[in-house]
């Protein structure tokens, strides 16, 4: 195994991984079974076939970077994160670690539910590889996050599940390792407390720990990770930034689901049940995607004074600017703007060519858009804004690029429902004529 | 074998924390707690006791001491092979959700009953005194008995429970070989009692007959244990040893997947 370069924390190298496929009666080899194969006169297992959970996995994940694994339920994910952690051995190929390793693949390993908080604290601590001594000593920083309390000299049979997942999650992080892997558990407690190890995570990055995490949630991998990997049919298909990467992963499978491809598990099909390709050719691994002729490079949000925002108040005006290049002089082309809100649902979805916007023909080399809102009319919350382009002909093929920019709205309302409607109330003495009634003032509801 | 033990040592902070744990977790939540470690083997020695002295009469002086020198090992032993058969495969937690060496887990039930088995000495020294008998010198061969018997209960242990984790009926086979092995060996009897063809038969054949007529020597009959008998046992038991490591570590890959 040759040296690897000291900046890779995890060197992954032609990877495979076979499971043994067990018989479809009994989950094991019982005495009964083992007999009546041997009296049937075959000796082997008629179906010796093996599952082929990773096909060839090349994977190098530098020191300090956070890198998200996506791909979909049983595209091997798991199985590459045992491997890494060292549960599991690879079929062939080699795995090189770096550093001390630290997995939140389960929460609680060995909690025995008749042992107080504390007691458990200490042997958890021990089976996730910190020593006696390194545990006591952050005994009480693991209490003190945990936010248990009294609770902590309880048994912990008589938790909530939201109080053993703290505890349990309050250890695992605690742990000091160089590189962290986690396994879809960041959602843990409630909002305050998935705040609290949210910022425990970004401490984690800022002392340049390296962090593998596998997840279904993008807007995670977007706001979090460096890189993301793509894990299909058994090989990392893609690796690059996390919004190209979770943009294609979700056209792949729209676009499988447009096919009406069956889902079968991707291990158990032939060639690895590998989402489809896209229309424009599945990129080769790692090369640079092709510079497209026409691209949206830039999309963000300005405030009321031309200013660049995050955060933005309700009643606010607001601008959206678009920032385009065409490097070819592209026709017909069409700007689509979708307002979302951060956990999916789209709000409301326009474009140049439904609102009739006169775009020059061809266009300008370089040139802005910009997105009038007189006021935002949004509750408090997270928006995504993604702009896509897409041109008449198909002549353009990267056409379908989208940009896209996260903001929030932040209100001292606490109204509810889908957007903020202008409005305001008026209080009458008796009421009126209804029919008169009706004169509602112009002026919206300040705050 | 040296990389299994010196791993083994490497994570003796963990086999200490869980040996702790598994001895108190054993009677939390019981009224008696701990008086358990003590009330249990007595309970066993007043059954066999009201059994073989009262209702079939023996010869052997002081039968409840002799039983009681024999008995200990002897559930040192026995509750280590039939907790330590399913100590990998009950653990599927630990297996295959976090990086765990495997063999701490036979050891932990190892050490464990080794703990009970020396806790509950002094209960056999308080016996003997009611009897009458004093504990001799001859107990300095002590140490040398428990080593060789550790060895051979770890080299079953090991191979037992990695077998197990493939071919689960091997926890319920041992449970009812350890039956069997039970009246095999000279706990409840003296080896003299059985026929003098059978004898060197049985000493060859069952290890633990030679393990506890040492201890019933040093301890009941006031002389130093047979050395031929508990030597080539000892080099036995590294051997089994050595070929239990070896059958462990071949499988160790396939635990966290067979689990």
């Amino acid at each position: 195994m040759a040296n690897p370069p000291t900046e890779d924390a995890i060197v992954i190298q032609d990877v495979v991984k076979n499971f043994r496929k067990r018989t479809i009666r009994g989950e094991y080899t019982t005495f009964k079974s083992e007999l009546v194969r041997w009296l049937r006169g075959n000796r082997a297992p008629k179906q010796n076939r093996f599952i082929e959970s990773l096909r060839g996995v090349n994977l190098r994940i530098p020191k300090g970077q956070t890198v998200a694994i996506l791909g979909r339920n049983g595209s091997g994910k798991s199985t590459l994160l045992k491997l890494i952690t060292g549960i599991y051995a690879p079929t062939s190929g080699s795995i090189t670690v770096n550093g001390r390793i630290s997995a939140l693949l389960d929460l609680g390993a060995g909690f025995h539910p008749d042992f107080s908080g504390r007691e458990n604290i200490l042997i958890n601590g021990i089976i996730l590889g910190m020593s006696r001594a390194e545990v006591r000593a952050k005994m009480d920083d693991i209490i003190a996050f945990s936010e248990l309390g009294e609770f902590i000299d309880e048994p912990v049979r008589t938790y909530s599940s939201g109080m053993y997942m703290r505890l349990a999650f309050s250890v695992a992080t605690h742990v000091d390792p160089d590189i962290l892997i986690i396994d879809e558990i960041l959602a843990v407690g409630d909002e305050h407390f998935s705040k609290k190890s949210m910022a425990k995570m970004t401490e984690f990055k800022r002392l340049g720990k390296t962090i593998v995490l596998v997840t279904h949630d993008m807007s995670t991998v977007e706001r979090w990770c460096d890189q993301a990997a793509w894990l299909d049919g058994g090989r990392i298909r893609r690796m690059g930034t996390p919004a190209e990467i979770s943009a294609e992963y979700r056209k792949a499978v729209s676009l499988a689901e447009a096919r009406s491809t069956v889902f079968t598990p991707p291990a158990l099909t032939e060639g690895g049940g590998a989402l489809p390709g896209l229309p424009e050719g599945a990129p080769v691994t790692d090369a640079p995607p092709p510079v497209p002729q026409v691209a949206v490079s830039r999309v963000w949000l300005t405030g009321p004074r031309g200013e660049e925002l995050g955060t933005i108040a309700p009643e606010t005006r607001a601008e959206v600017c678009i920032d385009y290049v065409a490097r070819e002089a592209v026709e017909d082309v069409e700007f689509v703007l979708t307002l979302a809100s951060a956990d999916g649902p789209v709000l409301y979805a326009t474009s140049t060519r439904t609102d009739r916007v006169p775009l020059p023909t061809p266009l300008p080399p370089q040139g802005r858009l910009r997105f009038v809102l007189p006021r935002v009319g949004l509750l408090g919350g997270a928006y995504v804004l993604s702009v896509e382009l897409k041109t008449g002909n198909n002549a353009n093929p990267e056409a379908g690029r989208e940009a896209r920019c996260t903001f929030s709205v932040s209100t001292e309302h606490d109204d509810r429902g889908v957007f903020r409607p202008e409005h305001a109330w008026v209080v009458e003495e008796a009421p009126a004529a209804p029919v008169q009634a009706v004169s509602v003032p112009k002026h919206a509801a300040a705050s | 074998m040296i990389r299994n033990f010196r791993e083994l040592y490497s994570y003796r902070g963990l086999l200490l924390s869980l040996v702790q744990r598994e001895l108190k977790a054993r009677y939390r939540g019981s009224v008696l707690g701990f008086f358990w470690t003590f009330l249990n083997p007595t309970l066993h020695m007043l059954v066999y006791t009201l059994l073989f002295s009262v209702f079939m009469k023996n010869q052997i002086s002081n039968y409840a001491y002799f039983l009681f020198v024999g008995l200990l090992p002897w559930t040192w032993f026995s509750t280590s092979i039939s907790a330590g058969a399913s100590s990998i495969s009950d653990r599927r937690d630990l297996m295959t959700k976090v990086r765990f060496p495997a063999q701490v887990l036979p050891a932990t039930v190892v050490a464990t009953n080794f703990c009970n088995f020396l806790f509950s000495l002094p209960l056999m020294v308080v016996l003997g005194l009611f009897f009458g008998v004093l504990p001799s010198w001859h107990v300095v061969a002590f140490p040398v008995v428990v080593l060789v018997q550790m060895c051979f209960t770890f080299a079953v242990v090991y191979a037992v429970s990695a077998f197990n984790v493939t071919f689960r009926d091997l926890q319920h086979i041992v449970m009812n070989l350890m039956m069997l092995w039970f009246f095999l060996t000279p706990v409840l009897y003296k080896l003299s009692t059985i026929p003098e063809d059978y004898r060197r038969v049985l000493q060859v054949v069952n290890p633990m007959s030679i393990l506890i007529t040492s201890y019933q020597a040093m301890f009941y009959e006031h002389r130093l244990p047979d050395v031929v008998p508990l030597m080539s046992l000892l080099g036995v038991s590294l051997c089994l040893l050595w070929g239990a490591t070896q059958i462990f570590e071949s499988r160790r890959e396939d635990f966290a997947e067979s689990i």
